[in-house]
This record gives C-alpha cells, sequence and structure tokens, in this order.
C-alpha cells in the first residue's frame, strides 16, 4: 500500500503487472471515467489540483502500458521493485466471464459486466424485455448506443424492452432487432431469439383475441 | 435493508432484521409489521436483558424482527457499554443472518456497529450528496477504526491533527497519514496497516438510472483504494423501480410483493452473493446512506 504519488502505472490502472491489452484498455476507460472532472465519485475527495495531477498521470500510465514496447522497457525500470501480485486481480475481475463472441467493437471497452449472470443459475432460460434491459446495462450500454450500432430506431428498441408487442412492426422484423440487440449485448443468440419471439407472438394472439372479445 | 433480509430469507435462511436505528426507526413498517410492543428500546433503557423476548414475527416466512419502536425520545443512544452488550448477543443469536440497520450520519454508535459486523454494507445513490455522505462515513469509520488501533500518544496527536481538514502538515490522503505513523513509530504503522486490511466496506449502489450510475460503484472502489488505501467491494446495484414506491406504500418488501421487478431481481442478486457459502461470514449489516 503506497501514498498515490508513488504508485506506480500498473498500482494507477488498478491491474496487475501480468494484464493483457485488453484489460488494460477497460481499466483505463474505468479510470478516466473515475476521474474525469466532472466525476461524481471523486470531486469531493480530490482537490482540484490532484484531480488534474491523477488525470495525468492516468493518461501517462496508458500511453506506457498499451505500447508494447514502452512497456517493456518500464517493467525493466520496475525491476527492483516488487510488483502487485498477479493474484491481486485486476479491479475488474468480475468482467471476464463475458462472452466476447460477435460483440461490435466501439461498444465493446466499457463493458461491464461486472456482476455474474446469476438469472442463468437460477435456472431462467427465456430472455423477456426486463431481461434483456438487465444485461444491456449491465454492460454499460444506452439504447442510442444499440441504435448507432444496429441502425434500428431507438424507439423500437425500447418497446422491445417493455413488450409493447402491439406497437412493434411485424414479426419478421422483431425477429432481427432481437437478434441485433442481442448481440450488441453479446448474449446467445440462440437462447434469446426464440425465447423472446415466443413471448412476442403469445402475447400479440392474446391481446388480439382480447381486442376481439373472444375469451382467451 | 428490508428488502435485502426478506431477500435472504426467501432464500430459505433463518434472518433477524434488526433496527438499530432508535431515531428513526421505520424497519417494522418496511416489513408491514404493526408497531410492536416488544422493541430494542427495552434492551436499551434495561427494561429488559434477554435479546430473545424482544423478537417479533413478520408476515415473511424465515424471517423476525427486533424493533426500534417506542424510544425514549431524550436518549436515543445506548451508552457504548450497552452497544457491547448488544453486539455479544448478536453474535451468540440462533440465525443464519443477523441484519442490523443503521441510521444514517456518523455518530459513534453507528460507526461502531458497522465496524463490529463482518460485512458493513454502504448504500450510496448516484446524487452528490449521497456520494459526500458515503465518504463522510467512510472516513469516520476510518479514523475510528485507526482510533481503535493505534495507542501511542505522539500517533494519536497526529491523527487528531489529520483529521483536521485545514491541516497544516500537508497531509492530504489517509495514505499520506499512514506515510507519517510510519516514520514516527513503524510498529505503529505496522499495526495500522493490519488493521486496514481487515476494513472492507462493500458497496451498494441504489437508485441507478443509467449505465453510468451502474459505473459510479467501480467509480467508488478505486477512490477508496486509491485515497484511503482499503479494498472496498462493489457488491452489486439495484435500479430505480417505481414498484419500490408502490411496495413501501403497502408497506411490503419489494421481493415479497413484486419479486419480478426488475429492482427485486437486483436485490435478489445481492442477496445471493451475501449467501453465497463461499463467503465466510455469518453476519451482515446495513447502512443507509443519505435519506
Amino acid at each position: 500500500m503506497k501514498p498515490l504519488g508513488e504508485q506506480n502505472h500498473y498500482e494507477l490502472l488498478e491491474v496487475s503487472c501480468e494484464a493483457d491489452p485488453g484489460e488494460i484498455e477497460r481499466a483505463y476507460r474505468m479510470a478516466q471515467a473515475a476521474y474525469a472532472s466532472d466525476s461524481l465519485a471523486t470531486y469531493s475527495v480530490f482537490g482540484e489540483e490532484d484531480a488534474i495531477s491523477l488525470r495525468e498521470r492516468i493518461e501517462l500510465a496508458y500511453e506506457v502500458l498499451s505500447d508494447p514496447e514502452r512497456r517493456r522497457a518500464y517493467d525493466g525500470s520496475l525491476a527492483g521493485e516488487p510488483l502487485p501480485p498477479a493474484s491481486a486481480g485486476s479491479a475488474f475481475e468480475l468482467e471476464r466471464e463475458r462472452p466476447a463472441r460477435n460483440e461490435p467493437k466501439p461498444l465493446a471497452p466499457l463493458a461491464l459486466a461486472a456482476f455474474d449472470d446469476l438469472e442463468a443459475e437460477a435456472g431462467s432460460s427465456g430472455y423477456d424485455g426486463a431481461r434483456l434491459r438487465r444485461a444491456r446495462m449491465r454492460r454499460g450500454l444506452e439504447l442510442e448506443q444499440i441504435a448507432q450500432v444496429t441502425k434500428i430506431n431507438p424507439t423500437y428498441l425500447r418497446f422491445l424492452e417493455e413488450e409493447r408487442f402491439d406497437d412493434l412492426p411485424a414479426a419478421v422484423y422483431v425477429r432481427g432487432f432481437v437478434g441485433a440487440y442481442a448481440r450488441c449485448c453479446g448474449l446467445d443468440l440462440s437462447a434469446v431469439v426464440p425465447s423472446y419471439m415466443e413471448r412476442f407472438e403469445t402475447g400479440r394472439i392474446a391481446r388480439k383475441r382480447s381486442r376481439q372479445g373472444q375469451p382467451v | 435493508m428490508a428488502n435485502l433480509a426478506a431477500a435472504l430469507a426467501r432464500r430459505g435462511r433463518a434472518v433477524l432484521a434488526i433496527d438499530v436505528d432508535l431515531e428513526g426507526a421505520n424497519l417494522h413498517t418496511c416489513l408491514g409489521v404493526p408497531s410492536p410492543r416488544a422493541s430494542l428500546a427495552d434492551f436499551v433503557a434495561h427494561r429488559e436483558e434477554d435479546l430473545a423476548k424482544l423478537v417479533v414475527d413478520t408476515p415473511l416466512r424465515n424471517l423476525r424482527l427486533i424493533a426500534a419502536t417506542q424510544g425514549h425520545l431524550g436518549a436515543a443512544q445506548p451508552s457504548h457499554f450497552r452497544r457491547e452488550r448488544l453486539l455479544q448477543a448478536v453474535h451468540r443469536f440462533p440465525a443464519d443472518f443477523v441484519l442490523l440497520d443503521l441510521g444514517a450520519g456518523t455518530h459513534p454508535a453507528v460507526v461502531d456497529y458497522f465496524l463490529a459486523a463482518d460485512e458493513g454494507l454502504v448504500v450510496l445513490s448516484p446524487e452528490p450528496t449521497s456520494v459526500e455522505n458515503a465518504y463522510s462515513f467512510l472516513r469516520a469509520a476510518f479514523y475510528r477504526r485507526m482510533r481503535e488501533v493505534l495507542e501511542s500518544r505522539p500517533v494519536r496527536r497526529l491523527i487528531a491533527q489529520a483529521m483536521d481538514q485545514r491541516n497544516e502538515r500537508g497531509i492530504r490522503t489517509p495514505l499520506d497519514l499512514l506515510r507519517e505513523i510510519q516514520s514516527l513509530n513503524p510498529a505503529e504503522g505496522a499495526r495500522f496497516v493490519a488493521a486496514l486490511q481487515q476494513f472492507r466496506p462493500r458497496l451498494v449502489v441504489n437508485e441507478v438510472r443509467t449505465s453510468e450510475d451502474i459505473k459510479l460503484g467501480f467509480a467508488v472502489r478505486s477512490v477508496c483504494k486509491k485515497y484511503f488505501g482499503i479494498d472496498a467491494e462493489y457488491l452489486g446495484y439495484v435500479n430505480h423501480d417505481e414498484a419500490a414506491r408502490r411496495s413501501m406504500l403497502a408497506r411490503r418488501p419489494l421481493v415479497d410483493s413484486h419479486p419480478a421487478s426488475d429492482a427485486a431481481v437486483y436485490l435478489a442478486r445481492i442477496a445471493a452473493k451475501l449467501a453465497d457459502p463461499r463467503r465466510a461470514s455469518m453476519q451482515s449489516e446495513w447502512r443507509e446512506s443519505g435519506a
């Protein structure tokens, strides 16, 4: 445990000395957000002067550690010093299990799948709108970001989450929306799409019947 | 707090919830128990020595309660000695989980309960006031733990100086202070480092509306590390949910009245983490930061 002024690049970014480039990237984004000038978490703790110097040092740490050559040289310069043990782990260790497959690059770095998906453990296999939203929020995504990548109108994405089935277009489009949404959130398409579409179909049929005054 | 207790009880664990917030007792209402006659106030006022006699049932299975109703308006906080007695009794109580609902603020009683717990939870919302309160609380807990552990007079004087925010020695962070202590008295420094490693607050972010709000927990954890030198754990978050207000009006815990609501799902997830047998603790504690 060292005073802030003496922390090395790894300690500043809260990663182990064996962190891979992906971890360093994520840790840097997280630190950048945490120590931004308008950050809720830091303004009352660090004075302006300290905050600026912290931001500069975080930038420098990232510049060095994200460049393989400079990182090697830096590691060499640290040699005499005890490095933080690998077991101390990255500050973001909980995120590692996140399925990276098919995740579009621009959205991935800040992924916040920080909390193990206990829903899956609890055996609930189906996906409804609320579960989609939770998956999205866990990954730190806003609807607008998904809309940018998928080119789907954000209103429709919201309707998906709110299960406003009557306001959504025909099933064939909805299937496409759900698939794109799931891919964006790094979810397993084969688990998401069929279960969501089943809800969609039964929801629509039920509503149609009730409109026509038939027993559901 | 009521919800976390209810979520643990729903997992089939025997839970005792104790409202130690004698100045703002409301846990009974959150759990749907109409103002109980027996209460912690009887223990505080020496009317009852046996804690078990103050326990009342709640409408929820596996969940029992010691309320803080009918308190004496004049002397709300129990004496130091009384608090020790209470904590001893709590440790002996036959339950899987004992949750203490602490009041807001940094009264020594509140801080002592927090420090005595196996797991001290700090709840904050993504609002400046709440985050500032959370830091004041952590700072108070930090210095209190420090004074418990460190004995030498010069070191205590140094701490007193550092606690004064306008200190002239240029001690800006608790870690700077540690450095000063180490040079003044290495043995005390080592004791303090050992105590710090056991101080592990758990963070919960409440009233989450956007993914930015979720990141607050990571940012606060980072500040704990960089500023206090402590390893906080980001236990989870609970989103803002209109259902929470409806369940409050119905005087029922959300996890019981709306188990499928978003907030209830997040709460159940936090409860699952706490109940994980790999966590070796038997007791957990809660602090409501802010309102």
